[in-house]
């Protein structure tokens, strides 16, 4: 039974475990009393991994929102673009998907800067309600034509990336790989906005556009940067996800509901802050996968969500883009 | 410009700005509602303009109408924007079919119960959020996390039905049969006639509201709040009776659901989508207007049902839904019901400037 759930786990199956929606291997588990170390440090990795997945999607999400002040609700769905474009591409040109996340992430941050002047830039100082309800017809749109290009059947690569085995406990290569890419990402990004003018600009937007508007900071222009960049790791973090998980068009919306959980847990606009959420994410999802069953993690989630809301709305490490 | 159209124009204006305009108005476009299911097979010349309309879209127009109306007391008049009101429909949903299904319980009680069990809830959201001073995302993050929370425990509790639902109980179960004492009928025009019901008494009691001192509170707090509190006026307890009003009457569109459908599972009252669906009639009329969710929810949802059940192309509904979301925020945020007195405001300032030309 419980080598019967390592070979699952160190599969495809794998994606099921950990990538959110499917705890079949689960119940195999529960009939045991106590979890033996190396069940609990298979869990152990599985949620770091997890968690770095999603503090990868919530990292264009924070960013917006600390330059901006919108709350993209189109931002799951840019990670659905970013999948069937993938998707797409690697059935092209037959080359490996590591070739298709860059050319996603390309054009996921022209989608994205084209969405911003279309639909956002218009409306940037209307109330917060108008700019919410843009986005979330973007979703609608974006969901939608995917849906109607490919329908609603899970799609995959067919990528078998196999597992590394580490004195008994497995790590999946598709999720490792895309952790490295997260982590990769991240540090990009936090060089980017320290070391470069274009990152001063926008550190300095996100502290007070008033003020950077009087310097001379051109704001539009920083704000179409801003959602372009927001919407091309929108774009990296859909494209990683074909490398472990079958996807849908309707994937978008359950990472992004819980992305908005580590936005928020981890303090909007908060770099460190939205990997801390990630990793509270994942350890609350692949532990209560294994120990509730069904989803019953997602009501942890939420609780934890409105616990954190109302006693600490800025976050465990609330705190604006630059830090 | 001809005469009797600017006699027009002069006469709507000076409509407009009387006091019965909008009971007025509202009576009007509660009529036309009644009429509608002859309206839709009249002919002219031998063709059906509104043909295309089934008795079943227009029930689902006004199940949304009714939704959006009450949502509006909330969000429209005192500017706490909700995107979390799938919870009391859903709330209102589930406990009918509950009550009726396993307890044998009329479904008007548990209607009754359903939207008291919605405005407790709404009570304990709005007491929390306002208590902390939640506001714009934060709030509206809140309130989708409240709706989802009950999503997953209706989805993983099997006492509450689990991820399958329930399915409607048979009328002579707990009745004599179908009829309106049982809340279930054997064709669609009795329906259509209850939900018209419900959405005159929430649009009566929205009118009330807007024409009460507690309106008047109530529109000082979406203003601006802390003035509002300034001069006096209870904020946080205006407030709270705003969400738990709101609550209770998007409790009823959500138990005519259940009893309307042959099912309701999570997936279907307390989706994400819901919450939008809820709200959009609202947005797309006017929000803050009596007679908004009315008029936005006859221009959306049947051109989004028509679209979803006469093309086999799934999702192309929710396209046009985003579509019509972004045209109408981007270029007439005060919604369609703006658009008379928009036309009347740019004729008559036509008018003056040729006035002035002449003199």
């Amino acid at each position: 039974m419980l080598s019967s759930f390592f070979l699952d786990a160190c599969g495809r199956e794998a994606a099921a475990v950990v990538g959110a929606l499917d705890a079949t291997a689960a119940p195999a588990v529960l009939g045991l009393s106590l979890p033996s170390p190396t069940i609990f440090a298979q869990y152990f990795v599985f949620a770091v991994l997890l968690g770095g997945i999603y503090g990868l999607v919530a990292l264009g999400l924070t960013m917006i929102f600390g330059v901006m002040d919108v709350i993209n609700f189109a931002h799951g769905a840019l990670m659905v673009v970013a999948m069937y474009t993938v998707l797409v591409f690697s059935d092209a040109t037959g080359l490996s998907p590591f070739f298709a996340i860059p050319f996603a992430v390309v054009l996921l941050f022209a989608f994205g800067v084209a969405i911003y002047r279309s639909t956002i830039a218009p409306i940037i100082d209307a109330p917060q309600e108008n700019q919410l309800i843009v986005t979330f017809g973007v979703l609608l749109i974006l969901v939608s034509g995917v849906e109607m290009i490919f329908g609603a059947d899970p799609q995959q690569l067919g990528l078998n990336l196999g597992s590394l085995e580490l004195s008994g406990v497995f790590v999946p290569r598709g999720q490792l790989y895309a952790l490295v890419i997260a982590l990769i990402a991240l540090s990009g990004t936090w060089l980017f906005l320290q070391r470069t003018m274009l990152g001063r600009a926008i550190r300095g937007t996100a502290d007070n556009r008033d003020g950077a508007q009087y310097v001379g900071i051109d704001v539009p222009r920083i704000d179409a940067l801003t959602f372009g960049i927001g919407a091309a790791l929108a774009g990296l973090a859909g494209g990683v996800i074909p490398l472990f998980q079958s996807f849908t068009p309707a994937l978008g919306d359950q990472y992004l509901i819980n992305a908005f959980v580590v936005v928020v847990l981890g303090g909007l606009g908060s770099f460190p802050g939205a990997f801390v959420g990630g990793l509270i994410i994942g350890f609350i999802q692949v532990f209560g996968q294994a120990y509730l069953g069904g989803s019953t993690y997602q009501i942890v989630i939420f609780l934890a969500f409105i616990l954190v809301l109302l006693v600490k709305p800025e976050g465990l490490l609330g705190g604006s883009a630059d830090e | 410009m001809s005469n009797a159209l600017s006699r027009a124009v002069e006469r709507y204006g000076a409509f407009r700005d009387e006091w019965y305009a909008l009971p007025a108005l509202v009576a009007v476009s509660l009529v036309v509602l009644a009429a509608m299911p002859f309206l839709r097979q009249l002919a002219l010349f031998g063709v059906a303009p509104l043909g295309w309309l089934s008795l079943n879209m227009l029930i689902i127009t006004l199940v949304w109408a009714t939704t959006a109306q009450a949502w509006n007391i909330m969000s429209g008049y005192t500017g706490q924007f909700s995107f979390g009101h799938a919870a009391f429909f859903g709330l209102g949903a589930y406990t009918t079919i509950i009550l009726t299904g396993t307890f044998g319980i009329s479904p008007w009680v548990g209607m009754l119960l359903s939207s008291v069990i919605a405005a407790v809830y709404g009570l304990i959201i709005g007491a929390l959020t306002f208590r902390y001073d939640l506001e714009g995302h934060y709030f509206a993050l809140a309130t989708l996390a409240f709706a989802e929370l009950l999503r997953y425990v209706f989805t993983n509790v099997p006492q509450l039905g689990g991820a399958s639902g329930f399915f409607r109980p048979l009328a002579r179960e707990y009745a004599d049969g179908p009829g309106l004492v049982a809340f279930q009928f054997t064709g669609d025009l009795p329906y259509y006639y209850l939900i018209l019901g419900f959405l005159t008494v929430v649009t009566v009691v929205s009118l009330a509201i807007n024409r009460s001192q507690l309106g008047y509170y109530l529109f000082a707090i979406r203003e601006r709040e802390q003035a509002a509190a300034a001069i006096g006026v209870p904020t946080y307890r205006y407030k709270l009776l705003a969400v738990a009003v709101s609550a209770f009457f998007t409790a009823w569109p959500g138990a005519f659901w259940a009893m309307y459908f042959n099912t309701i599972r999570p997936s279907t009252v307390f989706d994400l989508l819901v919450n939008v669906e809820i709200l959009l009639p609202a947005i797309v009329g006017g929000v803050g207007t009596v007679l908004g969710p009315i008029v936005g929810s006859l221009i959306v949802i049947p051109v989004g049902e028509f679209v979803r059940q006469s093309f086999e192309i799934p999702g192309l509904n929710n396209a046009v839904y985003g579509a019509i979301l972004i045209a109408i925020v981007l270029y007439s945020p005060k919604g369609v019901i703006s658009w008379p007195s928009r036309f009347v405001d740019l004729l008559r300032a036509r008018t003056d400037l040729l006035d002035d030309d002449a003199a």
